[in-house]
């Protein structure tokens, strides 16, 4: 009996070692790693490379999720624990260079260029065209307030702003060349209050009243769920944040067929495809998989 | 060199708003001290005194179970009841130091020799007596060490404030984290811990002080 017992345990120790151990995929290739950000659209994408990938090859993909925001995650690619992520173009003015290699602009192309060349270089990887949806800073109210005082544009909000609450992020205060500080120079007006806080809350706030005017960004599903108005960026104050899939310049070299994914998924989503995706699984709490699963469908890709 | 002249050129930048969210962060952890001390002390005293179990421990598990409570979640449900900014950030900071202030308390004040307490009763001393003269004289540098543990950890979590408008050193580390800025990250976990250590140094001498007396 001891014998069988010590027999069966040894087993067991030696299945879960092999299991351990075990750095392919079930059908002999490789197991790719994607990490995404924190907020939905990146976690989206990797389930979409992820059905893809498994769909057309004998690879797999491992998703990591919720790393705090887009240079954690460029760390983690940088030390090769991330084969693919999603990023975008406007990460290029925050801090990552000198302000002689990277010239601010708000163009898209500019900063789509610019991203590609300096990151691609800096991280050797590849930084592919937009994937077609943006996810960049905007100034969001309430659609009946709006609509009552004729607010269309951003400048149109000055006459009211003194007595407004705004509710940010925690970095947009802090910004240097498309924050607070910068919308104020432009716009020439500042806001009664502004607080920084946690995206999430900062919904729930403008939800309860405590809040007027929110930055919200451009794909985020709770647009549409508190009915509020994206006001037209008339100055073209923000710097664009189209989001693209990036890879190491490793993987897609020795793996063709994946870079022939990643190429297929360029402008494949609209902003208002991705919100409306966000929309199914933040709001109406779907899984990212099956969302996904049904776009590519939907789409015939799958 | 290079490091130094430029996280020099971040405070002579930056210095106006880190002394903003330092105040900040120094207001909400002291107004919750204070209050989580009013509130818990006098309560883990009365609880040594209680006789029913049940109560008792009716009272821990109200407290422990702020304190399995996601911050997120439980900030979101303040909204619609508190609003944003100073108010829910102390309400929700308060809660969540019942538990070890309460529990250091009474364990503090619980763990008094107890033939301290009958040499007390048999020289005549009625029950305040007895609490004010010798039981909580003795049991003092507990319940000192007790706020000591949670002052330490109401000044980290405060950090959360941060989430919900209240402002602080979270602010600056969420900020840096999303900006892309190592100075912001630095600066704003480094003047949490030296706030963290100087109280922790001030109660220190107050907790010998008192075990003194």
């Amino acid at each position: 009996m001891k014998k069988i017992l010590t027999g069966s345990l040894l087993a067991l120790l030696l299945l879960i070692t092999t299991a351990c151990g075990n750095q392919s995929s079930a059908e002999g290739g490789e197991i790719f790693e994607y990490g995404g950000q924190k907020n939905t659209d990146p976690k989206i994408m990797g389930q979409i490379v992820k059905l893809l990938v498994e769909d057309q090859t004998i690879h797999e993909v491992n998703i990591t999720e919720d790393i705090p925001a887009s240079p954690q995650v460029m760390g983690a690619i940088d030390r090769g624990e991330f084969d693919f992520a999603t990023l975008y173009s406007g990460e290029v003015y925050n801090n990552h260079f000198d302000e002689d290699q990277v010239t601010y602009s708000t163009d898209p192309e500019k900063t789509l260029n610019q991203a590609q060349a300096l990151f691609g270089e800096k991280y050797d990887m590849k930084w592919y065209d937009s994937i077609g949806f943006s996810n960049q800073y905007s100034i969001a109210i309430k659609r009946d307030f709006a609509e009552e005082n004729n607010v269309e544009t951003m400048s149109d909000l000055g006459d009211y702003a003194n007595d407004l609450t705004l509710g940010t992020d925690n970095s947009w205060i802090e910004r240097a060349n498309d924050g607070y500080e910068g919308y104020q120079d432009t716009y020439g007006y500042s806001f009664g209050d502004a607080r920084g806080m946690d995206v999430a809350l900062m919904y729930e706030g403008i939800a309860s009243g405590d809040l007027d005017v929110v930055t919200a960004y451009t794909v985020d599903p709770q647009i549409v769920e508190y009915d509020l108005k994206i006001l037209e960026d008339d100055q073209k104050f923000f710097p664009p944040y189209d989001a693209s899939l990036v890879a190491r310049n490793e993987v897609i070299d020795e793996y063709p067929e994946i870079a022939e994914i990643l190429d297929s998924i360029v402008g494949m989503i609209t902003t208002e495809e991705m919100t409306e995706l966000m929309y199914e699984v933040d709001i109406k709490k779907r899984s990212i998989e099956e969302v996904a699963r049904e776009f590519l469908e939907e789409k015939g890709l799958l | 060199m290079e490091l130094i002249t430029d996280y020099i050129a971040f405070w002579q930048d930056k210095y106006d708003s880190i002394l903003t969210y330092t105040y900040e962060h120094l207001v909400i952890s002291f107004v919750v001290i204070l209050l989580s001390i009013i509130v818990t002390v006098p309560l883990a005293i009365y609880m040594t005194k209680m006789k029913n179990e049940k109560i008792k421990n009716l009272i821990f598990n109200i407290a422990n179970v702020f304190q399995t409570i996601p911050t997120v979640a439980l900030l979101a449900i303040m909204i619609p009841l508190l609003g944003i900014g100073f108010i829910p950030s102390i309400t929700a900071l308060f809660l969540y130091a019942l538990l070890p202030l309460l529990r250091n308390t009474y364990t503090g004040i619980k763990s008094i020799d107890p033939s301290i307490v009958e040499a007390a009763k048999g020289m005549g001393f009625s029950t305040f007596g007895r609490l004010f003269k010798i039981e909580l004289p003795a049991a003092l540098p507990y319940v000192m060490s007790g706020i000591r543990v949670t002052t330490v950890y109401i000044i980290s979590w405060t950090t959360l404030a941060a989430l919900i408008g209240g402002g602080g050193l979270g602010d600056l580390v969420l900020a840096g984290i999303g900006y892309n800025d190592k100075h912001m990250i630095f600066t704003g976990t480094i003047l949490a811990i030296v706030i963290a250590l100087i109280l922790d140094l001030i109660f220190g001498k107050f907790e010998k002080k008192f075990s003194k007396a």
